[in-house]
């Protein structure tokens, strides 16, 4: 155990941090699930793209640094120290891209993640149906192979950054009589092509993060596929797990909102008030404890000790913590904490986002049922 | 940076948790108890001969010559076994800091025992079954004890009178003996709640309701992936407190006041579930559960509890 930065790791974050202060925009842009910020992010993952920190893990060749998770971290801790823009384009170069490096062909390769990487092609994500939402294997939309085509009928929904993207990926049912979690093919598909609707759903803050998708006889060729066919459940649990285990939530997220949190408590709170002291203390020592077990399990990776169902565990401490800094950030805000808009919306909007966190990526709930049944190896049922 | 043990590190910890899984069973805590002693002295020699009580003793001394980080998964399976008796103030401490007085050979080689007593506590554990005490500034031999009658039978609890006293210091590794303690104990409680949600887990398996296994049933399995996650969180800083306490890093108490405060908190919340998915059993005698959930319930307020070291942290990343 060495939890000093190597040499190489210093000098690694002494760059990032020089370019990203040279090149963060000065004030925030508006919010990527508005039109215009949308365009805007699209701008700045550009910019990221040609300084080459869009996609620091990824191999030099689509557009990355070869960089280990190690370094993975690190970018991230500088990306947030930085205060600069969300990440308009996660869906695809945190899911979808390792995914497609893990079992896409040699063309999918070269024709997806350099796009990719330079958000040319910002992608939107369609796991969910109206019917299919925690119980995800009851799928029902289809994809019915006509020739060299897949023909897609049927709806997705929370579909996140649907409304502005231009591709989307997603699972499709194509062996209608096989078992529920058999018989799907994970599917890559253009969301301009003809027969597709996307309705956006307005979120609780009132922005459009999320869409329907409706699928009306939309044909797309087969060798959008990603994996085997009728193997999309496991290819989608491959992405899955990597988005619950680390990708999703780097730490460095919650530890920039625990010195913010900080430094409102010293700002505005009474530092006699010591349950609101301990509360602080405690959200900082997640926000630690998040960012120590993540080193922990990335080392583990590196030696060859891959996540597995341990991963939920993970999912389920993020969003709880993101949930707590911003309960206790309102509390200290008093009637402030009323106001959408003014000075402190961003602990508000903050606020209302943190609530979807135990729901979206599969809920806390489901979380905790994979950690009983695989982990603790409890028996299956409900 | 690489956060993970060594190989040896390793082996050295399944080592011993093959050793306990043998010498240390639950029936063999149970007999400490029976002889109000807290202690078992065969077990306590093996612990000797493989190194265990002198793994923090320099080599020149005759010790393993390890660091606070080398006993750190040491202390978990110490935990996890709940072994009984004072080898957590011996090993952690007594032994180390006197390791180049008169006292040294024999605490190294396990034939004289050593307790501590802190600052913060009225009582001495384990004072019955120790040779010498430890205190801050000196060793007491020679005392008389009174049973105060501890919670935990395998941490009997004494005050102690008269003795000698011969002057020495109680620090080690830069580090004041209630805080190498807070370490050792925060490790000690993440062994414990591990098995208690082991056996719990075991028993969901087991036990039938409703013509099906209770661990079917997701209020228990929510119960106990809350249990699991408590645990699994407290892990990383405890383990990143040994690192720091073994390089002398200036967060080294901060880090140990974290650890402290969470595994006490994982402990008391495992204690809480574990017990509930066992049901009536798990509030008789007979359930061995109570043999960690006692010492859970004893050690998380030994060398500070969940708040006080909350509070250490706080004074520590609150002010500017």
């Amino acid at each position: 155990m060495d939890l000093n930065e190597t040499s190489e790791e210093s000098a690694f974050r002494a760059e990032a941090r020089a370019w990203l202060e040279a090149n963060v925009p000065t004030s925030p842009l508006p919010s990527f699930d508005t039109e215009e910020g949308f365009a805007l992010h699209r701008v700045w993952e550009k910019k990221l793209y040609e300084g080459r920190w869009s996609a620091v893990s990824w191999p030099v060749e689509y557009g990355g640094r070869g960089a280990d998770y190690i370094k993975w971290l690190i970018f991230e801790e500088e990306y947030y120290r930085a205060g600069a823009p969300g990440r308009v384009n996660q869906n695809g170069i945190f899911l979808l891209g390792p995914t497609i490096m893990e079992v896409g062909s040699e063309e999918q390769k070269e024709k997806f993640l350099p796009s990719m990487a330079s958000s040319e092609i910002v992608w939107g994500q369609a796991w969910s149906e109206p019917n299919a939402g925690s119980d995800l294997a009851g799928i029902r939309s289809k994809a019915t192979r006509d020739g060299d085509d897949w023909i897609l009928n049927g709806q997705k929904i929370w579909a996140s950054r649907a409304v502005w993207a231009d591709w989307c990926f997603g699972i499709f049912r194509t062996d209608p009589t096989a078992d529920r979690h058999r018989g799907l093919t994970f599917i890559l598909c253009p969301l301009d092509l003809p027969g597709i609707t996307v309705r956006p759903i307005a979120q609780l803050d009132g922005d459009t993060g999320f869409a329907e998708i409706f699928f009306d006889d939309v044909r797309v060729p087969v060798a959008n596929t990603l994996g085997e066919e009728n193997k999309g459940w496991n290819v989608a649990m491959a992405t899955a797990g990597f988005e619950r285990g680390v990708s999703l939530r780097s730490p460095a997220r919650f530890s920039e909102a625990v010195i913010r949190l900080i430094h409102l408590w010293r700002t505005y709170a009474d530092p006699t008030d010591t349950a609101l002291s301990d509360a602080v203390t405690d959200v900082w020592m997640q926000a630690e404890g998040y960012r120590l077990h993540t080193y922990q399990t990335v080392t583990g990776m590196l030696e060859g000790r891959p996540i597995g169902a341990e991963a939920s565990l993970n999912k389920i401490f993020w969003s709880e913590m993101d949930v707590r800094i911003h309960e206790i950030a309102l509390q200290i805000l008093g009637p402030e904490a009323e106001r959408m808009e003014g000075p402190f919306e961003r602990w508000v909007d903050g606020f209302l986002f943190s609530l979807s966190g135990p729901i979206y990526a599969g809920t806390n709930e489901i979380q905790r049922n994979i950690i009983a049944d695989r982990v603790l190896q409890l028996p299956k049922g409900m | 940076m690489k956060f993970s043990f060594t190989e040896d590190q390793r082996l050295f910890a399944s080592g011993l948790r093959d050793l306990l899984a043998n010498e240390c069973t639950p029936a063999h805590v149970r007999e400490a108890w029976e002889h109000h002693t807290g202690h078992l002295p065969e077990l306590w020699s093996r612990l000797a001969e493989m190194g265990v009580l002198s793994m923090l003793v320099p080599e020149s001394a005759g010790g393993m010559g390890g660091t606070l980080l080398d006993a750190i998964l040491l202390f978990q399976e110490l935990g996890r076994a709940g072994v009984p008796g004072p080898v957590l103030e011996h090993m952690a401490v007594a032994a180390p800091a006197l390791a180049n007085t008169s006292w040294g050979p024999s605490l190294v080689d396990g034939s004289q025992i050593a307790t501590l007593w802190v600052d913060n506590s009225p009582y001495v554990a384990h004072a019955q079954v120790a040779d010498l005490v430890l205190r801050n500034d000196a060793v007491i031999t020679g005392f008389s004890s009174t049973d105060v009658h501890g919670l935990d039978g395998g941490r009997q609890l004494f005050t102690i009178s008269g003795g000698t006293e011969t002057s020495a210091s109680a620090g080690v590794f830069g580090l004041p003996a209630s805080d190498v303690m807070a370490l050792a104990s925060a490790a000690y409680l993440i062994g414990a709640s591990e098995r208690m949600i082991e056996v719990a887990a075991e028993y969901a398996r087991q036990r039938e309701q409703f013509g099906k296994p209770i661990g079917s049933f997701q209020a228990v399995k929510h119960l106990m992936s809350d249990a699991l996650l408590k645990v699994e969180f407290a892990k990383a800083p405890t383990y990143r407190a040994a690192w720091s306490a073994s390089t002398g890093a200036e967060t080294a108490v901060r880090d140990i006041s974290m650890a402290k405060a969470l595994a006490s908190e994982a402990a008391y919340r495992a204690s809480r579930s574990t017990m509930q998915v066992h049901g009536g059993i798990g509030y008789t005698w007979e359930a061995d559960l109570q043999l960690w959930m006692k010492k859970s319930w004893a050690l998380m307020r030994a060398y500070g509890d969940a708040t006080f070291h909350r509070r250490r942290v706080g004074a520590s990343v609150l002010s500017k």
